[in-house]
């Protein structure tokens, strides 16, 4: 039975992953942050009791900024393989936190491949690094494919360019099975809720049921390649059985701007929605609201802007295409109706709660 | 400059480029502060070599402690920084990579995070490498070419570089990088290749009858002479607009060539004293390093007066004379 490693397994991508990885017969390993809060509700589903016997799901706690937890924990293992998922994953935090991102997203990664070489798994273990779209940030071409040069626009993508580039090193300087997945967004109703796409399906289900009056966004211009993660953590596991280890670009080839994503949104709740303004002032109305109302339900919040702004992101799956057959299975409207889908079902079970006297909260960033 | 204060920062004081750089400002007439990780520990051997200890205040500052940053600045208020420490072996980087990211993009961080915090209007140098570019296939590289960076060292070198670019971007600060390519001089540490074959052809000059141990005499690179590279990382600063340059002669040689130079000065045929060692192949070693440093001819008007044939001929001259002295 072949044993996985997934860093950030309480994560989007990590959830998916390890039901895919389960589902091909693997015995599943995690890493988790230690938190005097539950922190596994994305996996709670595949959570086994330590007391069952032949267990295939297992947790560990370990951190990306702890050598010696990431030494231990895979010396215990000696997995097949690694998926380096973990990371502080959030552009516009990274601007306040820029030492932990680097900390974790940079140094994170440099710490696994280190663990590697230490316990000589190089020429057992093959390495997954989840690098991300962020790293064309001021974009060289258009769309981008394996070979456009880098240019972060934010201490996380630097953070990033940093794990891209140490992964490939380590599989030139030592023969290791070590590939980049150059990942363009990727989006489900597991999302973080403080991600753009998820923050919209979610405040839009809301507002429908009359919980949250606005939803403030930031560049409603950023325009996104945003593809299904389902489909992606397939993609994470095909690089690794591979002859030979590989970059990837994985994306849709399709961009859409948040503007986009938001009226796509509101269509699936049946609200239609009126831009009106520009810059700043643009604001989204609720055409055919019940209570027809005259305030707006989308408005910019310029405290949304990051100081360095990434504009377009467009990928060019080609490579990915020819080598790994990927072939998205989820398009843009299925990903959409599904996240708007789920979060209307959380804002009827918020609904319910609150008609009967208890507190709900907005859980506004 | 404002208020006519020239007030510089240099990390990295003990080093090669640390040093050059101090003296090249106290000439400037500025006031020269210089960082390391424990001033009443360190030597500044380079210092006293150049004559300047005494003149250089120094400091104790650690990059990776942010705190530490943070109180030098406030302390100091330098008009300009100049960011040169580093762990700066690219051999050492894959026997030391962690310390080898966090020495240089930690501490990078570290200085834009604290500038960015104080709101002073410091003007910012960060040394860039020409190791970032990696194997440019024998094309010269230019600001425009892509980094593709083969060693710990490297990569740590490019996401600093990158974070300087993000931070100019995001938060206006006044912060360049300097893509300097090989610069050598008598300061280099004893590691460096050159100061390794330069001591070693003197040692057989004087009929030492040892025999010296290379790796790969193919690599070709670009070497020019620090002490006036670090005339450009000053002019860097002194610019209206902050940008990015390569630093470099422009012309490019083998490790062949060097190493015969540097014997035929002694009047020594390299072919009879130099053996190859497979132990001195890196892993991932970087074969043909090449630089178009037109950009800092054209903004900068700085121009490299010695070449390769200068760097070898200076470097013998020097160290015979040290040698010399020290008999």
């Amino acid at each position: 039975m072949k044993k996985a490693l997934i860093t950030g397994v309480t994560g989007q991508d990590g959830a998916y992953l390890a039901e895919l990885l389960l589902k091909k017969g693997y015995e599943v390993h995690g890493v988790k942050r230690r938190s005097s809060l539950f922190n596994t509700d994305r996996i709670d589903h595949l959570y086994q009791d330590p007391h069952v016997s032949d267990r295939r799901f297992i947790l560990h706690h370990g951190d990306m900024t702890d050598s010696s937890s990431l030494v231990r924990i895979i010396q215990k293992i000696q997995p097949d393989e690694i998926y380096n998922l973990a990371a502080q994953s959030h552009v516009a935090v990274s601007f306040e936190e820029p030492e932990y991102t680097a900390n974790s997203d940079a140094l994170g990664a440099l710490r696994i491949l280190e663990a590697i070489r230490i316990l000589g798994l190089e020429k057992k273990t093959r390495f997954y690094q989840a690098s991300t779209s962020e790293l064309y940030g001021l974009v060289q071409e258009i769309p981008q494919k394996e070979t456009t040069p880098f240019y972060p626009r934010s201490p996380y993508a630097v953070a990033k360019l940093y794990a891209y580039w140490i992964t490939v090193n380590y599989r030139e300087a030592y023969g290791m099975y070590a590939c980049n997945g150059i990942l363009f967004n990727h989006e489900s109703p597991i999302r973080g809720e403080t991600f753009v796409t998820r923050k919209i399906t979610r405040a839009l289900a809301r507002i429908s049921l009359g919980l949250q009056d606005c939803l403030y966004l930031g560049n409603l211009d950023a325009k996104r390649d945003w593809g299904h993660a389902k489909d992606y953590v397939e993609m994470q596991w095909l690089m690794l059985q591979q002859e030979q280890p590989e970059d990837f670009v994985i994306a849709t080839g399709v961009q859409y701007s948040v503007r986009d994503f938001v009226s796509a949104a509101a269509k699936e709740i049946g609200m239609e929605i009126e831009w009106r303004g520009s810059g700043i002032d643009e604001q989204g109305y609720w055409k055919n609201s019940p209570d027809s109302r005259t305030s707006p339900i989308v408005a910019v919040d310029p405290r949304y802007f990051r100081p360095s702004e990434v504009e377009t992101l467009l990928g060019d799956p080609t490579k990915a295409k020819e080598k790994l057959g990927w072939v998205p299975k989820i398009s843009f409207s299925e990903l959409v109706s599904e996240m708007v889908r789920e979060d209307l079902k959380s804002a009827k079970r918020d609904e319910l709660v609150k008609s009967h006297g208890f507190a709900i909260y907005n859980f506004n960033e | 400059m404002k208020n006519g204060i020239k007030r510089a920062l240099i990390t990295g004081i003990s080093g090669q480029d640390g040093s050059y750089l101090a003296r090249y400002l106290l000439g400037n007439g500025y006031e020269v502060f210089g960082a390391s990780r424990d001033a009443q520990a360190a030597s500044f051997t380079n210092l006293s070599k150049l004559g300047i200890r005494d003149k250089v205040k120094t400091v104790s500052m650690s990059l990776n402690d942010f705190r530490s940053v943070l109180q030098a600045l406030v302390q100091i208020k330098p008009t300009e920084i100049y960011n040169l420490a580093a762990q700066s072996s690219v051999s050492l980087s894959f026997e030391q990579p962690v310390e080898t990211m966090e020495s240089i993009t930690i501490g990078t961080l570290n200085l834009l995070e604290a500038m960015r915090f104080l709101g002073m209007p410091i003007r910012f140098y960060n040394a860039g490498s020409s190791e970032c570019f990696g194997d440019t296939g024998g094309e010269p590289a230019n600001e425009a070419t892509p980094f593709r960076p083969k060693s710990p060292y490297a990569v740590a070198k490019s996401a600093a570089f990158w974070e300087v670019v993000n931070y100019r971007d995001a938060y206006d600060l006044f912060a360049c990088s300097g893509i300097l390519f090989n610069h050598e001089s008598p300061l280099r540490q004893k590691r460096f290749v050159t100061i390794k074959i330069v001591n070693a052809a003197y040692r057989i000059a004087q009929g030492s009858g040892e025999r010296l141990k290379l790796g790969n005499l193919d690599i070709q690179r670009d070497w020019g002479w620090a002490e006036e590279y670090v005339e450009a990382m000053w002019l860097m600063l002194q610019k209206e607009v902050p940008d990015d340059y390569i630093v470099a002669t422009g012309e490019t040689h083998t490790l062949k060539d060097f190493v015969s130079e540097v014997f035929l000065n002694f009047g020594l045929n390299w072919e009879d004293y130099v053996d190859f060692d497979q132990d001195l192949i890196r892993p991932n070693e970087l074969l043909v390093s090449k630089a178009d440093p037109i950009k800092a001819y054209h903004d900068l008007g700085w121009q490299a007066k010695y070449r390769m044939k200068d760097v070898a001929r200076m470097m013998t001259e020097v160290i015979r004379d040290d040698w010399m002295n020290v008999r």
